[in-house]
């Protein structure tokens, strides 16, 4: 029974206060555009942190009110700022990570354009010019 | 003899033979003397046993407990079992350093054993040695899987608890290192080709050892996405985090290259395309070890962060400046002068290696955005999966869209009956979309269905005209089957069809919800109806279980699980994911009641073909064996050859 009551030690330090609510598909399309704040690279919707947790009941509460995706989003964009945000806004500081990749896509276009553009023939002159020269005798 | 000693042995040997080998190299370059190339050639397999020697001194120490070794105290514990005990080498920073520069002493053997003319041979051992002076001089002084500690502890920590989940863990890094090591032999292939100014016979060569890391690369990519479904508990297979970047963009560049370098063989057009993609493929491996071994960029995989990152960025400005510099000297001489139509093969090549590319950059400038950003203007930003979702879409459909045209069209330009097919294929496009629309899906995931008939139509085009060629011949409708590489190629092509479509239906039409469920109670979600019974806790040595015991209407009894390790302060959750070729349910036990076990909180996830994501990744594992087998040339040649 050793290992039980080690159970029991790991279950005291992680913190339970009633079971958690039932969370809709809605809640999860809303937390997956969300950083969980504390986690390496997760969303809020994957992560298992408490903080995320407690965004996950945020958001089911704040839709039962009634709130839009857009007003959750804001909440939590107040409280956190736009990092809390995986799409990032066209706006601002990360406008830049929108436009670079079209301007990037733009460029590779522009030159695979020119590099299929057909090549204008040589100017009749200059081919009757070298044909000439090949007939004549090497000097 | 202990571990640390021979493994430092081991360590110092492969640095040694390594120096040594690349001065030969370059001498019997520089000197045109054979006898230096075969001193280099001579000392492949000593550097090879040298790294054997240290690798296997790692799994000495980790069998034998020897926790005076930092690595072992720091990876290991006792109880471990004995599978996770063997893969701990690749479980952290210098183990992992350790398997790469062993299986770049692998490749070097390998390559060294390719015939070559001796300028090239010099150049290639010369470019593989440098890359092994590199690895193994991290390994002897910044980042020594030998390090002792003066106070060993009794015990150890263990690895990373997601790492000790599940079984594709001994697989994905290996075959992940097979392919980014891989990438080195076409690199050193391609600086060999540009000093010696040798730019045609090269890509043939080349593209052999680049379809092999290729292969790799595509197969430790699946199983990641596998392992990460299994296991992470999010019920998905791709996260966009950095760390998939960084083996996302390597691979993009590669493919890209696979499909310029045809045109090399068949037109001996692209070179400078060749030359710059394989450079790049290599530089973009070295740069991701970087990105992700540097802890400049939070990660979902740091599981082996360290003191490495200047050195690997060092070495990637040094590789990218190797190759580019090379190509700017050589770029007028391997310039392209014939003109070409895209309405051609090559046109469409061109253009499809061009869609990897952007994607490349794509990948690239989101994955980098935040650590610039932060560093230039201090704003903390997030680019995250919804960015690269939304520019991967129409990228990927473009390559849907150039794959199943590109095969079917001629070299040079098209003739008129070309038109024909086409015709068919666009009618196959826009039925198959209709056809999803008529049936209610979005837009997206219909466009997918029609792409998939639309590949799928232009497959059955190229296999009828192959086959069809070879009755007119009088030939046997079998030998279609021989042409190795256009066999394998449709594979391949098939499965990365059938994966749009696994990807555009599980992205869409995910459904995912959590309730919790008092003993007794059912719940009825996404066609599954299922009741609660209780909990069950399970000693497991090393960790402590809790499972869920829940009653499905349609699965039988399903026991999701929560794993307690004493390692992490939080439970990890271990799915129990029911596979069907319709939808997978994913069944998760997120949280429970620890005084009576009344109730427990179950999270329902259901995503459509996802079952066809894992298919396809084996049909292009396969598609690629399929190419690379010996004899391919061999049978090829006698079906043709009339006698």
């Amino acid at each position: 029974m050793r290992w039980l009551a080690l159970l029991f030690l790991f279950l005291s330090a992680w913190a339970q206060s009633g079971p958690p609510p039932d969370l809709s598909p809605e809640v999860f399309a809303i937390a997956r555009e969300l950083r969980c704040p504390v986690c390496q690279g997760e969303s809020a919707a994957e992560s298992n942190a408490g903080v995320a947790v407690e965004m996950r009941r945020i958001i089911a509460e704040m839709l039962q009110q009634g709130k839009t995706e857009a007003e959750i989003k804001a909440f939590f964009v107040d409280r956190y700022g736009d990092w809390i945000l995986y799409e990032p806004p066209r706006r601002g500081a990360t406008l830049w990570v929108w436009v670079l990749p079209l301007v990037g896509l733009f460029l590779l276009g522009l030159g695979l354009f020119a590099y299929f553009r057909p090549k204008r023939p040589l100017p009749p002159e200059l081919l009757e010019e070298a044909e000439r020269r090949l007939k004549e005798p090497p000097a | 003899m202990t571990p640390a000693l021979l493994g430092n042995l081991g360590v110092s040997l492969a640095l040694a033979f390594s120096l040594l080998g690349l001065s030969l190299a370059l001498l019997a370059y520089l000197q045109g003397d054979g006898r230096f190339l075969r001193g280099a050639r001579a000392l492949v397999l000593p550097a090879f046993l040298a790294a054997l020697a240290a690798f296997l001194a790692l799994e000495w120490g980790l069998l034998t407990h020897d926790f005076s070794l930092a690595y072992v105290a720091r990876n290991h514990a006792t109880q471990d079992p004995l599978w996770v005990t063997l893969v701990t080498p690749w479980a952290a920073l210098e183990g992992s350093i350790l398997l790469w520069g062993l299986l770049q002493t692998l490749y070097t053997l390998l390559a060294s054993r390719k015939a070559l003319d001796p300028w090239r041979a010099s150049l290639v051992l010369a470019v593989l040695f440098g890359i092994q002076v590199f690895f193994f001089g991290v390994m002897a002084t910044i980042a020594s899987p030998f390090q002792t500690l003066p106070n060993p502890p009794a015990d150890g920590t263990g690895p990373n608890p997601l790492l000790q989940n599940h079984w594709m863990m001994a697989v994905h890094p290996v075959l992940m290192y097979l392919g980014f090591v891989g990438l080195s032999v076409p690199f050193a292939y391609a600086v060999a080709a540009m000093v010696t100014r040798r730019y045609q016979t090269w890509v043939e060569e080349t593209r052999w050892w680049a379809l092999i890391a290729w292969g790799f690369l595509t197969a430790g990519k699946v199983a990641g996405m596998w392992w990460s479904y299994e296991v992470l508990g999010w019920g998905g297979y791709w996260a966009w985090d950095p760390v998939e970047n960084a083996s996302f963009i390597p691979w993009l560049l590669a493919t890209a290259f696979l499909h310029t370098a045809i045109v090399q063989q068949a037109r001996g057009a692209f070179k400078v395309w060749n030359f710059a993609f394989v450079t790049l493929a290599f530089a973009a491996t070295v740069l991701g070890t970087f990105l992700t071994r540097s802890g400049v960029i939070m990660s979902v995989h740091a599981f082996a962060e360290g003191p490495v990152g200047p050195a690997f960025l060092g070495f990637f400005l040094l590789a990218t400046g190797l190759g580019l510099g090379l190509l700017s000297r050589v770029s007028r001489e391997v310039r392209d002068t014939a003109v070409f139509r895209p309405l051609s093969r090559e046109g469409a090549l061109l253009l499809g290696a061009f869609f990897f590319a952007g994607w490349a950059l794509v990948v690239l400038l989101g994955t980098f955005y935040p650590l610039l950003a932060e560093a230039f203007g201090g704003a903390k930003v997030s680019v995250g999966a919804p960015f690269f979702n939304q520019l991967s879409a129409p990228i990927g459909a473009g390559i849907l869209l150039l794959m199943g045209v590109g095969p079917l069209l001629p070299w040079r330009r098209p003739r008129a009956e070309v038109f024909r097919n086409l015709y068919a294929l666009l009618a196959a496009l826009v039925l198959g979309t209709l056809l999803g629309l008529l049936r209610g899906y979005t837009f997206g995931a219909s466009l997918a269905v029609g792409l998939f008939l639309y590949n799928l139509l232009a497959i059955f085009l190229l296999v009828r005209e192959g086959v069809v060629g070879r009755v007119r011949a009088g030939l046997s409708p079998w030998g279609y089957l021989g042409n190795r590489r256009r066999v394998g190629s449709l594979v391949v092509h098939f499965a990365v069809a059938l994966m749009g479509l696994g990807i555009a239906f599980s992205q869409t039409y995910r459904l995912e919800a959590e309730k919790t469920l008092y003993r007794g109670q059912a719940w009825a979600v996404g066609g599954v109806r299922m009741e609660f019974q209780g909990v069950r806790a399970l000693n497991e040595g090393r960790r402590f279980a809790v499972e869920a015991l829940l009653r499905t209407d349609r699965f039988g009894e399903v026991r999701p699980r929560l794993h307690f390790y004493p390692q992490m302060n939080a439970p990890l959750p271990s799915p129990k994911v029911i596979y069907t070729p319709g939808n997978d349910y994913y069944f998760l036990l997120m949280d429970f009641d620890r005084e009576k076990g009344e109730w427990a909180s179950v999270r329902l996830i259901v995503t459509p073909l996802v079952f066809w994501m894992w298919v396809a990744g084996g049909l292009m594992a396969l598609g690629t064996l399929y190419i690379l087998w010996p004899q391919g040339l061999g049978a090829e040649a006698r079906e043709v050859s009339p006698a």
